[in-house]
């Protein structure tokens, strides 16, 4: 599903967010970087409807988010924090479950058509096997994976995801961003990640947006958005960027 | 006015006080504070009540009858409530040379010496007339009213006699066990109730030990009422009538108790209790009130009024002191069944 | 999972809910009137055939009017302690957090207190005690503040408004007249002495509603236990549910409160040890902290009842068991929470 932004102003401590229009294409991926502080993430929070957005500014599938209730908005957007809250030491199977809320009545739980989803994601990310292991036993990899794999069981088309690769090591980080690349292609879900590492995300998206102090600077395809000017704008550095082996590099 | 008739040079009054603390009291005292009411009322009855300089909250505010005993009490300042907190401040202020306290809170009274370098003696009767008669000869030689005290003490023990000569020998197995309900609680009795012992009962909870030293009350758990099957209840009914949480017709009515004597047969009467320990006044007429109410055939022309008033006027010179209370309490309708 | 583990647990789990039936049952032959085994079992068989007047026995009177309601009664706020804490242990994200951290005990204890003092016993007291536990919880809330969800501050607020509530029933103790006095400074102690049947009409069935919807909602709470952000995200309409497991669980902890007085740590102490045992899922905690807080408050009133001749104070017994087992909790790192 195509998620489209129109005039989205927002206001969130000290801070503003203004995003005037801007569209992610349905089935691909787009990756939003910036420097810290740049308005990612606030900006994938009121995609996810965890801020509030003003009305008339998201539109999903060519419905206004903020119009629809909860368990509706659910369905359609699934959202990945950077990190899981871990209070309770829930066995994975029981969190993936979690991720079916918007299906299940308040007073309803989960049924078995709902653990086949689950054990189904679960599959799909790579960690069958791991249903009854509790959750701090984890590593920080597997942690992510089992997030992004709720957001699966959750059936959205739209999946936010907040610096999915952060604190992870090389070989996670990619199998993290091969694991994007194919609930697009696989899949057809719509994926949004913000992401901190550049060659990341020059790889691995079909989109990318820069965004500096709360604006959105650019956004198209990596290489016909790329240029050093751009980057130094950015960033406020000076970068070089260098092609290499098919991967791109950025020169600090 | 001023001091007993000791010389100025007298040696202190050594005491030894209900916690069994040892306190040396100097010989001449004019200014006195009494945190106790039952002392409060013993000091007024011995006639030393001008050398009362401080009052607690209970007596002035909510006993109904002690500012007809004593009226100048409506002058003195009021310094602790309900019978904790004492407001150091006014007390020191007011410059004591004794401090009469309670010996429920044990840790207090050497507290009160410490801060207000006063002697402190701890006296309560805690439901046995030994104590009461001790309590009232010791307060008389503190305040130099010894004989006072001496005539109040004999006329005590004569009522006491003459009635246990009209009594006659009663066998233990005669004698009516008795439950007694106190402090507005179905399940709260004291351990020790010399009046229904004097009176020819036997208090059902003799033998408990009390929830704390230095109280006389104890809780039991409703099976224990049962097993004991008291032939008389008796609910404490020193509180205006609204005020009473625990009643005869409760007691009559609580399905729990159908089937103990006492219920069944409807021996479930008043009795005046503790109201912050005892009025010497009154616990004598309540005596006498009892044994009526255990043998009614023993004194058939008792007149509560008339004794009453008779014992108010014995202790405190007042007239019809009793018919006041009673207008309070409502006490002429409790030998009416 | 092998066929024959999970019929063992099924197995154990429904032992552990008929758990409290079985001990009510036995505890019926305790207490301070000695009643022959044989009797309870013939009393409790021909029930309806003693009537008043019949036998000199009061075993009937004991059993039915004094013995049942009190065990039902332990039952009842047994169950709805130790469900109320886990719910809130889940909803403030804190396995710390029970009605006592929260102001309820003495929310409900001072509204209680109010109404027995100054309205008099023909009003139920349960109604003043639900709303002033209300209003402590929402102070807690309120001064939490944003960080409702940090364990330090929901606890420190916590003991901030029970200080206050405290102070004001200490308000209360001073004003009332000596004879409500003492029968308030009673009840707050904690007993399960004053169970009649009179006062269970109203309390029981409360109690009873309230601890099915928490046992409904157990598995909302487990989406509710992630954090407002999360749950928001994944479709739950967390300020109405968050609201409603809060107005529940204060309401039958209130309405237990409103009888027994303040017995405080069960709703602290059963979660844990359930969570220790089958793990953090609320599918399983909830219904499993009901009975074994049920269980427990039977087995303490039993010992309350019949450990000595007078009578122990339950909320002192759950204090010597429940505060040692408090300070070895926040020395552990815990398996089953951060």
């Amino acid at each position: 599903m195509k998620v489209r932004v129109e005039k989205l102003a927002f206001a969130y401590e000290d801070f503003r967010l203004e995003v005037g229009e801007l569209i992610f294409p349905d089935a691909r991926v787009t990756s939003v970087v910036g420097p810290n502080g740049a308005g990612k993430s606030t900006f994938l929070k009121c995609l996810a409807s965890v801020l509030p957005a003003p009305p008339r500014t998201i539109f999903v599938d060519g419905r206004d988010l903020a119009a629809l209730r909860g368990r509706e908005r659910a369905r359609l957007v699934a959202y990945v924090p950077q990190e899981a809250s871990f209070t309770f030491n829930y066995a994975v199977l029981d969190f993936i479950l979690t991720g079916r809320a918007a299906f299940l009545p308040t007073f309803g739980a989960p049924t078995s058509l709902d653990v086949a989803l689950a054990e189904e994601a679960l599959c799909y990310v790579g960690l069958d096997g791991q249903l009854r292991r509790s959750f701090f036993e984890l590593s920080s990899g597997e942690r992510r994976l089992v997030l992004i794999a709720r957001a699966l069981a959750q059936g959205s088309d739209v999946l936010l995801l907040d610096e999915p690769t952060s604190f992870l090591d090389p070989r996670h980080e990619v199998e993290t961003m091969a694991l994007c690349r194919r609930l697009a292609d696989e899949k057809g879900k719509t994926i949004i990640v913000t992401l901190h590492n550049l060659e990341m995300a020059v790889r691995y998206s079909d989109g990318m947006v820069f965004m500096k102090n709360g604006r959105v600077v650019a956004s198209g395809p990596p290489r016909q958005t790329l240029s050093e000017p751009l980057l130094r704008s950015v960033y406020d550095m000076e970068m070089r960027i260098v092609e290499c082996a098919g991967w791109v590099f950025f020169a600090k | 006015m001023g001091a007993g008739p000791s010389r100025p040079d007298s040696p202190p009054v050594a005491v030894t006080d209900s916690l069994g603390r040892h306190v040396q009291i100097p010989a001449r005292v004019g200014r006195v504070l009494s945190l106790e009411p039952e002392v409060t009322r013993i000091i007024v009855a011995l006639g030393a009540g001008d050398r009362l300089v401080g009052i607690d909250f209970f007596l002035r505010h909510q006993d109904r009858l002690f500012p007809m005993l004593f009226p100048a009490s409506r002058a003195l300042p009021v310094v602790s409530n309900q019978g904790q907190d004492l407001n150091f401040e006014l007390a020191i202020s007011l410059r004591p040379d004794v401090v009469f306290a309670s010996p429920s809170e044990p840790a207090a009274a050497d507290a009160i010496a410490r801060r207000l370098r006063t002697p402190v003696a701890a006296l309560a009767s805690v439901g046995r007339f030994r104590s009461l008669l001790e309590e009232m000869a010791t307060i008389g030689r503190v305040l130099g009213r010894q004989e006072r005290a001496a005539w109040l003490a004999a006329h005590f023990r004569d009522r006491l006699s003459g009635l246990a000569a009209a009594l006659g020998p009663v066998r233990d197995a005669d004698a009516p066990r008795v439950y007694l309900s106190f402090w507005g609680s179905l399940l709260r009795t004291p351990v020790a109730y010399e009046p229904v012992d004097a009176a020819r009962g036997t208090n059902c909870a003799a033998g408990l030990l009390p929830s704390y030293l230095g109280t006389a009350g104890a809780t039991v758990p409703i099976e224990t009422i049962i097993r004991w099957d008291p032939e008389v209840i008796l609910v404490q009914g020193n509180y205006p009538p609204g005020e009473r949480r625990v009643t005869v017709e409760s007691v009559l009515g609580d399905p729990r108790l159908a089937s103990v004597r006492a219920v069944r047969t409807g021996r479930v009467h008043y009795t005046f209790g503790f109201w912050y320990w005892w009025d010497p006044a009154l616990v004598l007429v309540e005596t006498l009130y009892l044994a009526r109410l255990f043998y009614p055939e023993r004194f058939p022309g008792f007149d509560l009024e008339a004794e009453g008033n008779a014992a108010y006027k014995e202790f405190y010179g007042v007239e019809g002191a009793f018919s006041a209370l009673d207008k309070v309490l409502g006490c002429h309708d409790w030998l009416r069944k | 999972m092998t066929g024959s583990a999970s019929k063992t647990r099924a197995w154990l789990t429904w032992a552990a809910l008929a758990l409290p039936v079985v001990l009510l049952v036995l505890s019926l032959n305790l207490g301070s009137y000695p009643i022959p085994l044989k009797a309870v079992w013939t009393t409790l068989t021909h029930a309806p055939a003693t009537g008043p007047g019949a036998a000199p026995t009061p075993y009937a009177d004991i059993l039915f009017r004094v013995r049942l309601p009190r065990l039902l009664l332990a039952l009842f706020a047994g169950a709805a302690l130790a469900v109320s804490g886990a719910s809130l242990q889940a909803l403030f994200q804190n396995p710390l957090v029970f009605e006592f951290s929260l102001g309820i005990s003495y929310g409900a204890a001072f509204g209680a207190a109010l109404s027995l003092v100054f309205l008099g016993r023909a009003f139920p007291p349960q109604l003043a005690a639900f709303a002033m536990a209300v209003l402590a919880v929402l102070l807690v809330v309120l001064i939490a503040g944003r960080s409702a969800s940090g364990i330090v501050p929901v606890l420190l607020s916590g003991i901030i408004v029970s200080a206050l509530f405290q102070a004001l029933l200490s308000l209360v103790e001073f004003v009332a007249n000596p004879y409500a006095l003492q029968a308030l400074i009673f009840w707050l102690m904690g007993s399960l002495s004053q169970a009649a049947w009179g006062d269970l009409a109203v309390t029981l069935p409360v109690i009873g509603l309230g601890v099915l919807i928490l046992i409904l909602l157990r598995w909302r709470m487990n989406v509710l236990s992630l954090g407002d952000d999360e749950a928001r995200a994944l479709g739950v309409n967390v300020r109405r549910e968050k609201a409603l497991v809060i107005a529940v669980a204060t309401l039958v902890t209130a309405a237990a409160t409103s009888v027994t007085g303040v017995i405080n740590w069960v709703g602290l102490i059963v979660p844990h040890l359930v969570r220790m045992a089958v793990g953090a899922d609320n599918r399983k905690v909830l219904p499993l902290s009901a009975a074994f807080g049920a269980s427990l408050l039977i087995v303490a009133d039993d010992i309350a009842r019949s450990a000595a001749s007078f009578e122990i104070p339950i909320g002192i017994l759950t204090s010597v068991v429940g505060i040692p087992f408090f300070i070895v909790l926040l020395k552990r790192s815990g398996r089953v929470w951060r």
